[in-house]
């Protein structure tokens, strides 16, 4: 012991090495006790932004090229599918709109104020991503100034795509619903069985990046082509946002419990506008 | 005006750390065959280290540069605040027995692209932020060098001229009369 302590190079890398984990377990305890940054952590994420969203311009002329080559290909395809749907949308719009006037009417009556399913929407650009493919996180070009919290829903292309894990006054971290994160905070969820019921659930991943329906009561109830959708009560994300359909149902390795995989429905690879959901209810 | 000049990487490595962001976002598609990472930033910074190899302020330069990557991209303090001024360290020291050719060079970027690699998912782990199995890790190495020769030889010549010219807080001034 008294060699070790005398020994200056070996000290210092000692010290070295309990300082640096110190910092790092400190930072990630930080990153999920507290509601917003730092404010040196925040100032810095706005600066850095700054130079992204500069940066981004030409590059999103480049990639927004490219994509448009893409999509001139899969025009037909998407045409005739396209087609398909008008009729449905047409009476869908004017049936939903009927609806809600009665929803309206029906709250007014029974004097209730915001539901569940109330939540205003907040449009955002995404303005950079983490280097690594490995951990899921988006910049968006909102923060707290735009009324940004914590834990919102994130959604693009028609379904969730992730949640806000850190708030800064000008941007914010959106972490995907991939993510294998140990902290991450899963969605609460719930799908239609085949008697009609409701089965609940926890979003979780499994695996390479595939979502998975868990901890659901009923889950052999539920058949392939489900919707998924929040169902509210894990007290961040309102109800009805839709998370994807069941591509297959299955058994886990043990053959004990089902496992339930679901294909996401918002755009997970390439979402360059997003919506951040404002619930109306409070916690 | 002339005293900012010692600065100037400073500022290239902001833009780098910008373009960092935007090409991931943009071309995310090729990024993830292979699961590549983007080394941008660690790559400018092995170059700038072998470029300079006297200039011990360059491992201030790595941890500033490294604390805003991590703040800014993964929102914890770590992982290239203590990779990156090692890495610098690691190949100011070796640059003095590595001859001075592009090849040389290279390869020890793509060596320290390895290292750092190895570095971020063993922290990624520990800390639970990603669970990534090794065999994931060894996959993603081969791509990951790909794209780190690709940063190198693209900027190669621009960090060379820009490590030269203007090192960090050093005046340049006082060695050229």
């Amino acid at each position: 012991m008294k060699k070790f302590l005398q020994n200056k190079k070996l000290l210092s890398a000692c010290i070295a090495v309990i300082l640096a984990f110190t910092i790092i377990g400190g930072s990630v305890g930080l990153r999920n006790r507290r509601d917003t940054p730092l404010i040196i952590q925040s100032f810095g994420n706005d600066v850095v932004a700054v130079g992204s969203r500069i940066i981004d311009f030409p590059l999103s002329f480049v990639s927004g090229s490219l994509n448009n080559v893409h999509d001139l290909l899969n025009t037909q395809d998407e045409n005739n599918y396209l087609k398909s749907k008008v009729t449905d949308l047409e009476q869908t719009k004017a049936r939903n709109s009927s609806l809600e006037d009665e929803n309206k009417q029906l709250k007014s009556a029974l004097k209730v104020k915001n539901t569940l399913t109330d939540y205003n929407i907040i449009q955002a650009s995404v303005i950079s991503r983490s280097p690594d493919s490995w951990t899921d996180l988006l910049v968006i070009n909102k923060g707290t100034t735009s009324g940004l919290r914590k834990n919102m829903a994130v959604m693009s292309g028609g379904g969730i795509i992730g949640r806000l894990i850190e708030v800064n006054a000008a941007t914010a971290k959106v972490e995907l619903i991939t993510t294998s994160d140990k902290s991450a905070n899963r969605f609460a969820v719930e799908a239609q069985a085949v008697n009609g019921k409701k089965v609940h659930g926890i979003i979780t991943v499994i695996g390479n990046k595939t979502l998975a329906f868990t901890q659901a009561v009923d889950s052999e109830k539920l058949k392939r082509g489900a919707k998924i959708y929040t169902s509210g009560l894990g007290g961040n994300s309102p109800k009805g946002l839709l998370v994807g359909t069941i591509s297959t149902t299955t058994h886990d390795t043990f053959g004990l419990s089902d496992l339930i995989k679901i294909n996401p429905a918002g755009e997970l690879n390439d979402p360059s506008v997003v919506s951040v959901i404002k619930r109306k209810v409070n916690d | 005006m002339k005293s900012l000049r010692k600065f100037s990487l400073v500022l290239a490595l902001y833009i780098a750390l910008a373009i960092s962001g935007s090409l991931s976002l943009f071309f995310h598609r090729f990024f993830l065959i292979g699961n590549a990472t983007n080394l941008l930033v660690p790559v400018s910074m092995m170059l700038i280290a072998l470029f300079d190899d006297t200039n011990h302020k360059e491992i201030w330069l790595a941890f500033g540069t490294g604390i805003v990557s991590d703040i800014y991209f993964l929102g914890i303090i770590g992982v290239y605040t203590i990779s990156l001024p090692i890495i610098c360290w690691l190949l100011q020291k070796t640059a003095r027995f590595l001859p001075e050719v592009f090849w040389a060079r290279i390869l020890a970027v793509l060596t320290a692209s390895i290292l750092i690699e190895g570095y971020t998912w063993l922290i990624m782990n520990i800390t639970g932020l990603t669970i990534i199995s090794s065999m994931k890790l060894v996959k993603s190495i081969l791509p990951t060098l790909c794209w780190a020769f690709i940063f190198a030889s693209v900027t190669y010549k621009l960090w060379w001229n820009l490590a030269v010219n203007y090192p960090f807080m050093v005046n340049i001034d006082n060695y050229q009369q």
